[in-house]
């Protein structure tokens, strides 16, 4: 009887204690989710709540009829193809290079984090308007120093290299967690490796990469959602407004979306163009998910 | 012996180097930010016009956004951390029917692309009459945040089950158990996510340009929105008091992170985010 009273009781605390993540969850994430969905079948402009009218799969019909919304979703995956792997490999070099016993090593971390720490608009306003200027930009002077031709670095050639370049200067980001993962591989296992004579090459590659590849794969997991809806970069890069519309080669998906919503109040539009964003992330969630199997380390076994 | 200090001199050359390149840009925004108006950028400190700093703040309505920025910060942190710990204590210590569904909830929210859902709570909150208010952050900070209730959650469940029984026979409700046994243990992480959850907030650009008008703009999102033009009407941006601005709003961020940092690196350790 007393069991009883403690179970209910404990279930009562319970959802009183998740009570505002559970109501606030529901009606500002879950409702929204639901009715952006149904938002897609429709015809809204904007304007007209009050008079929808359902127009079937019209909508995803022309997402995949869409030329520039197809040409962005490749860009996109581009993108991400070049940035995860990238960023994942600078921060995970950044952590190891951390992860000796050196004097300053704090403030070494400190500038390597921080980067990854400052306003969008602070980081685009510094490379666009000093590094990538054609007005005298500094990395201009920097390849003229060894004789090559100054570059559009914003132009059609250069804009999604000069993207990934600011990108990867805020890589950093990753390196808190990485370091908190390297502290958890346990000293014995080197020791035991150094008994052996196995070279620091070796250590790497049978030790310390496969005990991190959990931390590894929850961080290429969130790059990948992250880089999949990256807009604000590209946009600020174009201007100084944000409805200014970037040049084809950063002009990437979900930028594409906020161009329909934004400047041609296609909403209706622009909510198919998001959730067919939502189901290729889910999907490639799920294929990294199950692909993890082959290559993720748990201590436990897995699950 | 001598190949170990070898090695070592290397490894210092090749961390001064990187250091070198991630503080390049910030050394160039600073000395530009206090360069002549309109001069090309400078890789050398040519002039120190600290009266950039001044224009920054005179020829847009800099403060009024600025303390926009704090009154949405100072709505939504605090609830954020505060709810968050109460979620995640919850799906941490206690067992409810559900309570695993839940937590599944939890974690496929911070799956979800934020985007997906903004127009149609944007429709919610044009409803209730909220847009142009602060409103919203009330709510979102009511709500927390899926990622730093889990970062809690794996906290909690690291400590030790007899701190929490001993409590419990001395009578201690569940409440009074999270209040002054859990909550007091877990202040690096408190700390932790208090400071990124300021960090996420100052710096969101988008947010408030959806759900806020010119007036009631923060400082980030004002300065992607409003460029800084000489008064009389010249219709070029001037660079240096840009960058002037950008590093003001930046400030904050730097400051906050500098002071919290110990407690970050140890929130992270315990937290061991994993997936």
């Amino acid at each position: 009887m007393r069991q009883i009273k403690q179970t209910t009781r404990r279930s009562i605390a319970f959802y009183t204690m998740i009570a505002p993540w559970l109501i606030v969850f529901l009606s500002f994430a879950l409702f929204p989710l639901v009715y952006g969905f149904y938002l897609s079948f429709t015809n809204y402009f904007g304007f007209n709540l009050e008079d929808l009218s359902l127009v079937g799969l019209k909508n995803y019909q022309n997402v995949f009829n869409d030329k520039d919304a197809m040409g962005a979703l490749g860009r996109t995956f581009l993108f991400a193809a070049i940035n995860v792997p990238l960023g994942t490999v600078i921060a995970l070099t950044l952590a190891l290079l951390l992860n000796h016993n050196i004097r300053g090593r704090s403030v070494f971390r400190t500038i390597f984090y921080i980067p990854s720490i400052m306003p969008a608009i602070v980081t685009t306003m510094m490379w666009k308007n000093i590094l990538f200027t054609g007005n005298g930009g500094i990395l201009d002077r920097i390849i003229g120093f060894f004789g090559l031709g100054p570059v559009n670095w914003l132009g059609y050639d250069y804009a999604l290299f000069s993207l990934v370049l600011m990108s990867s200067w805020g890589a950093g980001g990753g390196i808190l967690i990485y370091l908190a993962g390297l502290k958890g591989v346990p000293d014995e296992l080197y020791e035991s490796a150094a008994i052996d004579g196995a070279s620091y090459m070796q250590r790497l590659f049978r030790i310390t990469l496969p005990l991190l590849t959990p931390v590894i794969f929850f961080n290429v997991l969130m790059g990948i959602i992250g880089t999949l809806q990256q807009y604000l970069q590209p946009i600020l890069l174009a201007g100084d407004q944000l409805l200014a519309r970037p040049i084809k080669p950063i002009y990437l998906y979900v930028v594409h979306a906020f161009q329909q919503i934004f400047a041609n109040q296609r909403f209706a539009y622009g909510m198919a163009l998001l959730w067919v964003l939502f189901l290729i992330t889910l999907l490639l969630t799920l294929v990294v998910f199950k692909t993890s199997r082959l290559w993720v380390f748990y201590e436990d076994g897995g699950d | 012996m001598k190949r170990i200090s070898l090695s070592r001199v290397f490894l210092y050359l090749v961390l001064l180097f990187l250091s070198f390149i991630f503080l390049f840009p910030l050394y160039l925004a600073v000395i530009n930010s206090l360069a002549p108006w309109f001069n090309p950028p400078t890789a050398v400190p040519t002039a120190f016009k600290w009266e950039n700093y001044y224009w920054a703040t005179e020829l847009i309505d800099f403060w009024r956004y600025a303390k926009n920025s704090l009154i949405i910060a100072l709505i939504y942190v605090p609830l954020t951390t505060l709810s968050s710990g109460l979620s995640g204590f919850a799906f941490a210590r206690l067992k409810a029917p559900g309570s695993n569904a839940l937590f599944i909830c939890v974690l496929s929210t911070m799956m979800l692309p934020g985007i997906v859902t903004q127009i149609p709570t944007y429709i919610l909150f044009f409803r209730f009459n909220l847009i142009n208010t602060y409103i919203p952050w009330l709510v979102w900070g009511i709500g927390g945040s899926a990622f730093f209730i889990f970062m809690y959650r794996q906290f909690f469940r690291t400590v030790p089950l007899e701190l929490e029984e001993a409590a419990r026979i001395d009578g201690c409700s569940i409440f009074r158990i999270y209040w002054n046994i859990f909550l007091p243990i877990s202040l690096p992480v408190v700390a932790t996510v208090t400071i990124l959850t300021f960090h996420g907030n100052w710096n969101d650009i988008m947010g408030p340009f959806m759900y806020l008008r010119e007036a009631r703009y923060p400082l980030s999102t004002a300065l992607s929105m409003v460029g800084y033009k000489p008064p009389g009407g010249d219709n070029q941006t001037i660079m240096q008091v840009t960058m002037a601005a950008g590093l003001m709003l930046a400030l904050p961020i730097m400051v906050t992170f500098f002071i919290g940092q110990k407690y970050i690196v140890e929130g992270i350790v315990t937290t061991g985010i994993k997936g």
